[in-house]
């Protein structure tokens, strides 16, 4: 059954393309990979998602919602959320704090004012994002400031954020950016236990080859906005286009 | 009892309040001028009550105001009108006109919505000089630029009088605004506030209506304001136009970047050590300032007050609240390691 469904998208910024009628659908519980090159639309596709960006044209559907309806707070209420490109932290709080922003929307208002006056509503709060917090194994960091820690404690603390709201389906957007070969492994395992533990359906932008043909269900390869090719990771490597675009037409010259 | 938040130790603060509500007797035993400190105390109380919401205005959301005394004003105003010229018991109008001064702060919200930084700056600056022309436009019920005699408050059936009654009035809302202040830094209220501060998209893709929380953050600031603006009205018993001054405003953000912006505890240290230094510490020097300068101390004090800005922007960006913590890592870790990045 189709999950989410994107028809017909087309995004323009002044006259620059940057999605040209994409359309494709992602299935409940896969991995789906959007790869190309910078520059290719796959960071504007998310933020269409997102509610970021108002595409021109075409329709975007996620468990028979129309995403184009909602503004991007309200995203997160159908079940998706995302983390972004470069780190969004919030660098004087600490780390457990930013994964509780997360947690906003499953934050009852009216509940937190009854209890104002007890410490309850931290207790009930916090015992949100614990289990995740273990899950990702940074839960010896919560008391600590996020504007100290390294690099790969960040992505995962974000990737926690966007867990705790209890998403259907998660963006990510280049997770494995600036790590290096054994944090990658990290990463590519911690995606995979969303899909498989979770049951959280991922649809992912990454630069990074391997990560991307060794835990991809499906791929779709984006080039100026249009989508050149979609389909397992076998196709996908062995697809004559993908390799013109990645290795350049020179290859036989 | 250890504190849930930033692991913080939570013994002190009884102490602190009982210290807070000893502190009268033991200046009285201390010094006779002890009445001109309750004075000086009570009015860094007021300042108190007012920059703790001015913190969770431009320390943690992020949108500078410089029209914060326009907030004090429109509470002064509203209670001494209230109460004096249409018989509101002071106990209700300690609830009405913080209620309105947050929903003066709440119309200022609107532009807020679009701009930020400066521009946000100067908007609510035009906020403190409109709420000026409107108390003289309005002389009917506030004589203008005459200035207008404020009852003093009265409470279950007592009337407050002195120094030394108004002191423990004003630092029993004091107390309590500082716990209503961190609850609300510390609640998912506050987790919005500083994410739409330091970025926008996460904050909305976690969920969190940029527009409702910014309103609220003006909402809450004024409600803060409008209950220090009654307590300054009723306490010192005379407002005018000129109170409610421009530099004021600026004065209000000096005391919370010094105490440490987006941290409750920075806002009241802030606040105390800037009210001190002004009334107590310059006084002292006045001599000297008139001896080396040839000025009176009143002329150079806003040179102090810049100077001290300067210096904290420049070596301490965390403020007083910052050096706290700096000092208690150090000590912590006192023998070992005594260069450890604050982290």
């Amino acid at each position: 059954m189709a999950d989410l469904i994107i028809e017909n998208l087309t995004m323009r910024f002044a006259g620059v393309v940057a999605l040209d009628d994409v359309s494709f659908s992602v299935a409940n519980g896969e991995i789906f990979s959007l790869i190309g090159p910078n520059g290719s639309g796959k960071t504007t596709l998310f933020n269409c998602i997102n509610g970021f960006n108002k595409p021109q044209g075409g329709k975007i559907y996620f468990n028979g919602n129309n995403l184009l309806e909602r503004r991007p707070h309200n995203i997160i209420d159908s079940g998706i959320s995302r983390t972004f490109q470069n780190v969004q932290n919030i660098p004087f709080m600490t780390v457990l704090d930013n994964i509780l922003l997360g947690s906003h929307s499953r934050i009852d208002t009216k509940a937190t004012l009854q209890r104002w006056l007890s410490q309850d509503q931290r207790e009930i709060e916090e015992a949100m994002v614990l289990d995740i917090m273990d899950f990702l194994g940074i839960a010896n960091y919560e008391q600590k400031y996020m504007v100290g820690q390294p690099f790969g404690i960040q992505k995962l603390a974000e990737i926690a954020r966007a867990l705790v709201s209890k998403p259907k389906l998660i963006l990510l957007d280049e997770p494995a950016a600036g790590m290096n070969d054994q944090e990658t492994r990290e990463i590519a395992n911690i995606i995979r236990e969303i899909k498989e533990d979770l049951g959280i359906t991922v649809l992912l932008v990454e630069h990074d080859m391997n990560l991307v043909m060794s835990i991809s269900d499906r791929i779709c390869v984006l080039d100026s906005g249009e989508i050149i090719a979609l389909g397992e990771p076998e196709e996908i490597k062995n697809h004559p286009k993908v390799i013109e675009i990645y290795l350049g037409e020179t290859a036989d010259a | 009892m250890k504190g849930r938040y930033e692991d913080e130790n939570l013994y002190w603060i009884p102490v602190l309040i009982i210290f807070v509500f000893l502190l009268p007797f033991i200046l009285k035993g201390l010094s006779f001028s002890y009445k001109y400190y309750l004075f000086v105390l009570n009015m860094a109380g007021i300042y108190i009550i007012l920059n703790v919401g001015l913190d969770l205005l431009s320390g943690f959301t992020g949108l500078v105001s410089l029209g914060h005394a326009g907030f004090l004003a429109v509470g002064a105003y509203t209670s001494a009108i209230l109460v004096d010229q249409f018989g509101v018991p002071f106990a209700l109008s300690l609830i009405i006109s913080p209620l309105i001064a947050g929903l003066f702060g709440f119309v200022i919200g609107f532009p807020a919505l679009r701009i930020t930084g400066m521009y946000l700056g100067l908007t609510t600056m035009g906020f403190g000089f409109i709420v000026k022309r409107m108390i003289i436009a309005f002389r009917e019920w506030t004589h203008g630029s005459g200035g207008l005699d404020v009852s003093s408050p009265m409470l279950f059936g007592y009337t407050i009088k002195s120094d030394w009654n108004n002191y423990f009035l004003i630092y029993t809302f004091v107390i309590i605004a500082v716990i209503v202040g961190r609850r609300i830094a510390k609640s998912k209220i506050g987790r919005a506030f500083m994410a739409i501060r330091d970025s926008e998209q996460a904050a909305e893709a976690a969920g969190i209506n940029l527009s409702k929380y910014k309103m609220l953050a003006f909402f809450i600031s004024g409600i803060f304001a409008g209950f220090a603006g009654v307590l300054f009205a009723h306490t010192s018993s005379f407002i005018s136009t000129d109170h409610f001054d421009i530099l004021l405003s600026i004065y209000f953000i000096i005391m919370v970047l010094v105490g440490g912006a987006s941290s409750i505890y920075g806002a009241v240290l802030g606040t105390l050590f800037i009210v001190l230094l002004d009334n107590l510490f310059v006084p002292l020097l006045k001599d000297q300032i008139h001896f080396w300068f040839n000025t009176q101390a009143g002329d150079i004090q806003s040179l102090i007050f810049g100077l001290i800005m300067f210096l904290f922007i420049i070596f301490q960006p965390m403020g007083l609240y910052g050096m706290w913590l700096k000092m208690r890592i150090y000590w912590k870790l006192f023998p070992f390691n005594p260069r450890q990045r604050f982290t």
